[in-house]
């Protein structure tokens, strides 16, 4: 019995030994968003925010890499035939969050979710080239397609749920059960979430704080450790100016354009759209009004995108050839050409159109600029009431973009081909691309097809905005991503108070 | 007499929130914007965004629609958002105890800045107390949210570090939105208690009171502010109702996850069934409190008869 109560006594003394020797509960992180995570479920989920927190909560198959190349992520994969792709689940990777191993059997049950129409997922539509789905065993997934696509690897990018949470109707939307780096620890509110770093069990909490100078000043108070975009460039920097916060950029993706309509008299003159190129001094807007937290943009796809082109000649700004433009179109300063632009109602994107619409009255044309609520001005781009309109393509990955924006099968409610744009041209590059059998085929083809664009001006194309990470000056080892996501937490640490 | 009273007043304000209802529903319809675009981006196929709205019960005809949202509504069934997939029910009651604690609070804080000052500016008009608390009050109904919440928040929690930036994290939290709130009602307040304050002033009974030789405080605050704040009495059981109705901007500057938020958000989203929940809880809470407000009155003034002229 003493011996008993000995070993019972050891026990207890290891058990409190260790307690006290573990590391205490470090404090959270706080990451301050500019709006919420709609949904938890990756099946569902379609806003930005919500789509980077579930990179942290689950893993997929396929990532891409800075040039947009698909790789494998939680799968290697080979092509067994043209319409027959064979994934390999690497065995080193995480279970679930609730412990259960991650096996083929999810990844199939994750995707015939989504490939059940009745389940009305909003990924359904990029995965129909799925015929079915087979399982090999535990680490093997096949899939099927109903026609060839060379690209079709980039398209399994959504995060893998448990299937037999699947089976059980598990609410993921509110309670999320992945096998990502992040496991979810609560929503305390809509505006709060507390996420847990699953290899040191660090905290992390993001708080929704919708006002950009509050986001900012909660910053400076040290409310919250870190942001990333949604800044106007003037708080930005401001922030540059302050020793208190670190400012990081890095060059994005987000193509920022101005669009027109074909069926309209006046902007589907090729000389009006080359002379509204001309007529925008980009540097100087990029140099004064964006803080330099953009690039010039010539094409939808950046140049580093395995299909963009880098030999495109670039949009100079040069008023006297948008004049002499102008004049070939007909028009003068007695008769100017008269534009409607329609523009999104947020603060910053009138202060960039008023702008534009100066620039374009100093080479003669009048513009007339109209901004609307989101759903409005979207209805009337997607219905094709406008002359011009400025928006922006955001998480553009793959190139299938061009078939969708500018193919003439693509106008709405078939594609976003929104200006009513139709090239024969244009057609036949695109389709010449899809059907290419290999990338290098294909990239050649959507060069060609960059290059008649760069000429047609569909678009006239703008910039691509930065990504901005501002974090408080103790904060490290956040590696920012070219679109933007959150990836960068898996290594953020605090440095000692005697490093700074 | 009070019961035929309260039957009446019930029956107008349920006729009241069902127009609202009404309003509500068809005008979402109309206006631009569907939620299956915003859910679906423009990338979905015909087929898919007829799957959706089918799921959601987008694709039957409105008036069908509403019938069916009508009988929900009977069963006190609000509905699931469109986006979140969560219950109507659970957003709102995790929203609204936010949003009535903000109302109250400013409400206080309106009542504590308007009562002195409209009592001052009453009793010392023409002179400099008076001009100061016109002056107050015209900064405050002059100074939008959007504005005074940001400066409070540099003021408050930057320079002094007294209360946090934005959030909802106890007591503290609460004072700046608070005050953001308050300001611009406290305005209205005081100059309205002025103006009722200067009219009884001279009433036979304020001088009778004095006559009587009480003290010139006790004859302001017993005899001539108790009459005064009959007409404030509305205003503010109105106020209260724009209050618990959701101050959007000022719960968007402090990210006070409240009802006005929800409504923003919502609204933006075209989550059609959060918002017309949203609407029917903020025209309930209107007209409860105006029916509050009718019987407070007449438990303030005895001459004020329900059921009958005064």
């Amino acid at each position: 019995m003493p011996m008993v109560n000995l070993k019972r006594f050891m026990a207890l003394a290891l058990i409190v030994l260790g307690s006290a020797c573990a590391d205490p509960v470090p404090d959270a992180f706080r990451f301050g968003l500019a709006s919420a995570p709609a949904n938890f479920d990756p099946r569902f989920a379609t806003d930005a925010t919500s789509a980077r927190i579930n990179r942290l909560l689950y893993d997929r198959l396929v990532d891409f890499n800075d040039t947009f190349e698909p790789v494998p992520a939680l799968a290697d994969w080979e092509q067994l035939s043209p319409t027959h792709y064979r994934f390999h689940l690497k065995t080193n990777k995480r279970p679930f969050h609730d412990g259960a191993l991650l096996t083929a059997n999810d990844v199939k049950a994750t995707y015939d979710f989504i490939l059940n129409a009745d389940n009305a997922s909003p990924h359904h539509a990029s995965l129909t080239v799925i015929d079915r789905v087979t399982i090999g065993d535990e680490t093997i997934v096949d899939f099927f397609l109903k026609r060839p696509e060379p690209l079709f690897p980039g398209y399994l990018v959504i995060g893998i749920v448990p299937a037999h949470l699947i089976a059980t109707n598990h609410p993921f939307h509110e309670h999320p059960v992945g096998s990502g780096p992040f496991s979810f620890q609560a929503r305390p509110d809509e505006t709060q979430l507390h996420l847990l770093r699953v290899r040191d069990q660090q905290r992390f909490e993001f708080i929704t704080i919708p006002d950009p100078t509050v986001r900012v000043l909660k910053l400076m108070a040290g409310e919250i450790d870190m942001l990333q975009n949604d800044l106007p460039p003037e708080l930005i920097g401001y922030l540059e100016r302050d020793r208190m916060v670190k400012v990081q950029r890095k060059s994005g993706t987000n193509f920022s354009y101005l669009g027109f309509s074909f069926e309209d008299a006046v902007t589907r003159q090729a000389f009006v759209r080359r002379a509204i190129a001309h007529a925008i001094n980009r540097q100087e807007i990029i140099e004064y009004v964006l803080d330099g937290a953009a690039r010039p943009a010539e094409s939808l796809l950046p140049p580093e995108h395995w299909a963009g082109a880098q030999d495109l000649d670039p949009i100079t700004y040069e008023p006297e050839k948008a004049q002499a433009l102008l004049r070939q179109a007909g028009y003068s300063r007695e008769h100017p050409a008269k534009i409607v632009y329609k523009t999104s109602s947020d603060p910053f994107r009138i202060r960039l159109a008023t702008i534009l619409q100066r620039q374009l009255q100093d080479v003669g044309i009048d513009v007339d600029l109209r901004s609307y609520d989101w759903g409005t001005f979207y209805g009337d781009i997607k219905a094709g009431r406008f002359q011009m309109y400025s928006l922006a393509w955001v998480g553009i990955h793959t190139p299938d973009i061009f078939d969708y924006v500018f193919h003439s099968r693509s106008i709405p409610p078939h594609g976003a081909n929104r200006g009513r744009f139709r090239s024969t041209l244009a057609d036949t590059f695109i389709d010449h691309a899809q059907a290419a059998p290999d990338l290098e085929t294909k990239q050649r083809w959507y060069v060609q097809l960059q290059h008649h664009l760069a000429d047609a001006l569909p678009y006239v194309p703008l910039w691509y905005e930065d990504h901005i990470f501002i974090a408080r000056r103790e904060i490290e080892g956040f590696t920012m991503a070219r679109d933007g996501n959150y990836d960068g937490l898996r290594h953020l640490r605090r440095s000692s108070p005697d490093a700074l | 007499m009070f019961i035929r009273f309260l039957i009446s007043r019930f029956l107008t304000a349920l006729a009241v929130v069902f127009g609202v209802v009404c309003l509500v529903f068809f005008l979402l319809h109309l206006v631009p914007g569907d939620p299956v675009e915003v859910m679906l981006g423009e990338s979905a196929r015909p087929a898919d965004r007829a799957a959706l709205q089918q799921a959601l019960g987008l694709n039957q005809p409105v008036h069908v629609q509403f019938v069916r949202y009508m009988a929900n509504l009977s069963q006190f069934d609000l509905g699931t958002s469109f986006y979140s997939k969560r219950p109507i029910r659970d957003l709102l009651l995790e929203r609204l105890p936010a949003t009535v604690e903000l109302g109250v609070a400013a409400l206080l804080v309106a009542l504590l800045m308007a009562v002195p000052l409209g009592i001052l500016a009453a009793v010392k008009k023409g002179t400099a107390w008076d001009v100061a608390a016109t002056g107050i009050a015209l900064f405050g109904v002059s100074i939008p949210n959007f504005w005074m919440g940001p400066m409070l928040i540099l003021v408050g929690a930057l320079w002094l570090g007294w209360f946090p930036v934005s959030g909802r994290e106890g007591v503290a939290s609460l004072v700046l939105p608070a005050l953001t709130l308050g300001t611009a009602l406290a305005a209205i307040l005081s100059r309205m208690i002025r103006s009722a304050m200067l009219e009884i002033m001279n009433e036979d009974f304020m001088r009778t009171a004095r006559g009587k030789g009480l003290a010139e405080r006790t004859v302001i605050l017993r005899h001539g502010l108790r009459n005064a704040l009959l007409p404030v009495i509305t205003l503010v059981g109105l106020q209260l109702g724009a209050l618990l109705s959701g101050a959007v901007i000022t719960e968007t500057v402090f990210s006070w996850p409240g009802i006005g938020s929800l409504v923003v958000e919502a609204i933006h989203r075209r989550d059609y069934p959060v918002v017309q929940a949203t609407v029917l809880c903020i025209s309930t809470s209107y007209v409860a409190l105006n029916v509050l407000t009718d019987l407070a009155y007449a438990w303030i003034d005895p001459r004020v008869r329900l059921g009958s002229q005064p």
